[in-house]
């Protein structure tokens, strides 16, 4: 019997409402086979299986809320028996692992090996947002045999200078860096003829199921502190008067006198408390993060999280028949993240009009080829092209802000978002990897994006890392608009409807086809000066659409 | 400087003196009062200290006399009262020297006297030298500690009637003496003046020696004093002592209704101690005592009065000085405006007779009484490897445990050094320790504190020193 479990959805989500349910009871699970729909503050997902046999048991009905690491169901293995470690080792790259890694994971390009008995040695993952390093030293030359755990490079990275082990064993065939390269993790450094380097993905594995072990626990520990919240409110009215908190309960759970002294330090009852630990052991931490909780839910009660005071709502009844319903969790997530956006970013919106009339004949020009390339281009398609090659002209605009470390974050790659209105809200997905991309190729991601994210299929990697967003309306109406930039990006392009518009050139007035465009963005980052050069340019390359194309 | 809090502690015993210097370090103004000749209180002065420097010279002599199961013969000791008198004072002595030292190095203002509050904000000290002051203070704390409890139908004026006060001083040896009182204090001075050659005898109201504590506790100890002592009258009492030409004769009364008229040297009235508030003029403040004569505070030790605080004996039982220590610092640091409360888990009790007995947290006979869910596991110390090596089997550490969470709630022991031993099953208390934790911990061998881990793991089901058949 081998279980399904809720795998990680990625960043703090730790729950999911379930909207369809793919399989049933009797069904043969198969590896990578969808079996749930699953609504998640971001995006509406499939979650494919990680285990293969006959489902027994199925735990879990639509409209259930689930939550990471919980049992989903419960299959009957029948012949997988004898590969059990193979089955681990995909139990584990979840959706998480998909959606954290650009490329592919060193992790699992290491596995990777030639049939021919030759493998390669890949610049492993050094840390923590660790990318690239510089090569003090190349340890070995060709023809060399190297055992796993050897060194082989001496790297000096930002935190540090490390050797690298190999995690290969064989004799060298080629090495592929040289002193004072820059090397970026996941390049390959050597090849290797290997002797016998089976035991790899082994290792791996047990890495892989470490990490699925901590998966499953840290969510039943969010659980027993989700629990005790409804038990906050008494405790915070009293929380603000001095020393009225009771001494511990003789039976209460465990919590060391330092514990104890820190609770009533910050005011709070050490008997509501929930602890973390053995019996509800009661930690310094468990204290402290219920007391965070208790502010956070302070702030609320107050108003927004930036503490402004929330207006109380009238009693709309009062005036004709209402209907409330919850929220989404998109439509709510939506409204958090846009509400610390506007409040947190200084906006600043600038306008400008573009003259299209040329660019629509190019665009036309090319539908068929388009259509052959089985794809349509937009407007959209283009400004995919030109926003990509105006952030490298104008790198703060593919920068983020790191406030509490007074530093900006240049981004060295180009992905960018686009928003789509589906039935279910807003949705950005994002274009990875703009740079270098056709016009095309550009306009068949984006469509197969769009189409992904209005069917509901989206996955959560195609939803994050941009760097920029363009939101184009134009297809509904309207002139201008003031976009919200969709941080922790800088800047966002609202596109509105092109319409003809007389345009005095040449002494008289030609109908001209101009594209309003407005451009939102960060001013603590960006000046003035710089959005309208920004604009300018991507105005310029607009009007003259054969500059980049060529 | 003149934001100072200007603090007075009444009483210079370890509550008082802990609570002057700890405030003195927080930068506290402050006064210490005592009317004693040394700081220190009763317990420097006449309790603790020196009856733990007499008790000490009692197991040497007690040890001197069962190593001849050993093959070591000493031969009668030569006890030398001056000399012993002389020993006790200088303990005393130099503690009370490095208490002086404290207080000159923190610029505590130190006042011999007596303090009676004439208001919320001041006192008046009749001082040690004759002459009167009055002081004002911010904040005041009462830390006078207790008075040795007597019975005024069966006090008798004759150096033959001793209190612990002058037990201590040790007049002579006497040839008998009969204890009134089979608590703590009765048992150490009558196991002082045993070692030193008189016949003691223990006279106790209730079924047992040491009421309140576990009955497995006070077995080994009633054993070997029943050996050593000339005799223990349980369920007995005084009715009468009547100076006679020899000694004192006292009329004991047994439960039945028998009474005996028995002659003895010297007789020991130690019936407990008291708080005693008269003449402390509380009736100026609105500090407010409750029937039983204690200072009634809050966890914060604030009385009634905003600006008077009460700690140690005076402000309720357990009257242990290592209580009055910790509530000065509780006391203090809530002056200074910290939030914080008396809430210990565990308050440790040691009786240093010999065996000594020791337990902290819940007791069996409370978890009994209150009707509290919980399981014993004991240790019997005949298989400590340790206690063999003593000559010393008579001793037992037991755990007593939440069946539900495994959680430690109390630690009894008995057995020569108990007292030393007891702070783990503080610790363990306080800590929240469950049985497994203590079980898991490596305990040093071979020592007495293995007993304490062993005990986890009979709780466990598998110490290695207890054999167990399996339950088929």
């Amino acid at each position: 019997m081998k279980e399904f479990i809720l795998p990680e959805l990625g960043e703090n989500i730790e729950s999911a409402s379930v909207l369809n349910i793919l399989v049933k009871q009797g069904d043969y699970l198969k590896q990578e086979q969808p079996v749930l729909e699953i609504e998640t503050d971001k995006a509406t997902i499939e979650v494919p299986s990680n285990v293969e046999g006959l489902i027994k048991d199925l735990f879990i009905k639509e409209g259930d809320k689930v939550k990471v690491g919980q049992v989903v169901l419960r299959v009957e293995e029948s012949l997988s028996a004898e590969k059990p470690t193979q089955v681990e080792t995909k139990v584990v790259p979840t959706v998480e692992t998909k959606t954290e890694t650009k490329d592919e994971t060193p992790s699992s390009t290491m596995q990777k090996q030639s049939t021919g008995g030759i493998v390669e040695f890949i610049i492993p993952d050094l840390g923590e947002n660790i990318q690239s390093a510089d090569i003090l030293k190349v340890l070995v030359k060709v023809g060399d045999v190297i055992q796993k755990e050897d060194g082989v490079l001496e790297i000096e990275t930002d935190k540090a200078t490390i050797e690298v082990p190999s995690t290969v064993s064989g004799k060298i065939l080629e090495v592929f860096i040289k002193e004072g390269d820059k090397a970026k993790v996941g390049q390959v450094a050597l090849r290797v003829e290997s002797v016998l380097s089976s035991e790899v993905p082994a290792q791996q594995n047990d890495i892989q199921e470490e990490e699925k072990v901590e998966t499953t626990q840290t969510p039943t520990v969010k659980t027993t502190a989700k629990v005790e919240e409804a038990k906050i409110n008494p405790v915070l009215q009293r929380a603000g008067l001095i020393d009225t908190q009771p001494a511990i309960l003789p039976h209460a759970a465990p919590a060391a006198p330092s514990v104890r002294r820190l609770a009533r330090e910050l005011g709070v009852d050490i008997n509501g408390i929930p602890g973390s630990g053995i019996n509800g052991r009661i930690s310094l931490d468990d204290v402290k993060a219920y007391v965070k909780r208790l502010n956070e839910n302070r702030s609320t009660f107050s108003g927004s999280s930036i503490g402004i005071k929330t207006e109380s709502l009238p009693d709309f009844s009062k005036f004709g028949n209402i209907e409330r319903k919850p929220m989404s969790n998109i439509r709510s997530k939506t409204a958090d993240h846009l509400s610390y956006a506007w409040a947190t970013i200084p906006h600043v919106t600038q306008f400008d009009k573009a003259d299209i009339t040329d660019l629509e004949k190019v665009r036309k020009g090319l539908t068929s080829s388009a259509e052959k390339e089985g794809t349509k281009l937009t407007v959209t398609s283009f400004l995919l092209r030109i926003i990509s090659e105006a952030l490298t002209e104008f790198p703060q605009f593919n920068s983020s802000i790191d406030m509490e470390r007074k530093e900006i974050i240049y981004k060295n790659y180009i992905n960018i978002g686009v928003a789509v209105d589906t039935e279910n809200g807003l949705i950005v997905p994002v274009v990875k990897n703009v740079i270098g991309k056709s016009i095309f190729q550009l306009s068949k991601d984006m469509n197969e994006l769009a189409d992904k994210a209005r069917r509901r299929k989206i996955g959560l990697e195609d939803l994050h890392g941009g760097c920029f967003t363009i939101s184009n309306l134009g297809g509904i109406g309207g002139t201008y608009f003031t976009p919200i930039v969709n941080s922790p990006e800088v800047a966002i392009l609202g596109v509105s409807r092109g319409s003809f518009e007389p345009v005095y050139k040449d002494g008289e007035f030609v109908p001209r086809l101009m594209l309003p465009l407005s451009l939102s963005y960060d001013h603590r980052i960006i000046d003035g000066a710089d959005a309208i050069r920004f604009l300018r340019w991507v105005v310029e390359a607009l009007e003259n659409p054969y500059r980049f194309l060529l | 400087m003149e934001n100072k809090i200007n603090l007075v502690v009444i009483g210079g015993g370890p509550g008082g003196y802990a609570a002057a210097f700890i405030a003195a370090d927080m930068g506290m103004s402050v006064t210490l009062i005592d009317a004693d000749k040394n700081l220190g209180g009763v317990c420097l002065n006449r309790g603790c200290i020196p009856s733990k420097a007499l008790l000490h010279i009692a197991k040497l002599i007690n040890e001197a006399k069962e190593a001849s199961h050993w093959g070591i013969e000493f031969g009668e000791p030569k006890i030398n009262i001056e000399k012993i008198r002389a020993f006790k004072n200088k303990v005393i002595n130099k503690q009370a020297a490095g208490l002086s030292t404290l207080v000159k190095q923190r610029k505590v203002n130190y006042i011999s006297g007596r303090a009676s509050f004439i208001s919320s904000t001041s006192l008046r000290i009749d001082k040690n030298d004759g002459t009167i002051e009055n002081v004002t203070f911010d904040k005041a704390i009462i830390a006078i500690g207790s008075v040795i409890t007597s019975i005024p139908s069966l006090e008798v004026n004759s150096k033959r009637m001793l209190n612990s006060t002058s037990a201590l001083e040790l007049p002579e040896i006497p040839k008998s003496l009969l204890v009134v009182g089979g608590g703590y204090i009765g048992l150490e001075l009558g196991s002082v003046y045993s070692a030193l050659g008189t016949k003691v005898s223990v006279v106790e109201m209730t079924a047992g020696l040491l009421p309140g504590a576990d009955r497995d506790m006070v077995m080994h100890l009633s054993k070997r004093l029943t050996a050593s002592f000339d005799k223990i009258m349980l369920n007995s009492k005084v009715t009468s002592i009547k100076e006679s030409t020899n000694g004192l004769t006292v009329t004991v009364e047994a439960k039945d209704g028998k009474t005996d008229e028995i002659e003895y040297d010297y007789v020991l009235m130690s019936i407990g101690r008291r708080p005693e508030t008269k003449g402390l003029g509380l009736e100026n403040t609105k500090v407010e005592v409750n029937q039983r004569g204690w200072i009634v505070v809050n966890q914060q030790l604030e009385t009634k009065d905003p600006n008077i605080y009460a700690i140690g004996d005076i402000a309720g039982e357990p009257m242990l000085a290592h209580k009055a220590s910790h509530e000065a610092r509780v006391a203090v640091e809530h002056i200074a405006g910290h939030k914080v409360a008396f809430e210990p888990k565990a308050i440790p009790a040691v009786v240093f007779t010999d065996p000594e007995i020791a337990w902290a947290g819940l007791t069996e006979t409370q978890a009994r009484e209150k009707g509290i869910k919980h399981e014993v596991a004991k240790f019997p110390w005949i298989v400590s490897g340790r206690a063999t090596t003593l000559d010393r089997s008579d001793g037992v550490t037991k755990l007593i445990v939440d069946p539900d969470t495994q959680q430690i709630l109390g630690v009894g022991i008995c057995g020569p050094g108990a007292g030393e031993l007891i702070a783990e099953g503080v610790l363990a208390i306080e800590m929240g320790a469950n049985v497994t934790d203590v079980a898991l911990t490596i305990h040093p061998h071979p020592t007495l504190s293995e007993t304490v881990m062993e005990a986890a793991e009979v709780f466990l089901g598998q110490s290695p020193h207890i054999y167990r058949p399996k339950k088929s």
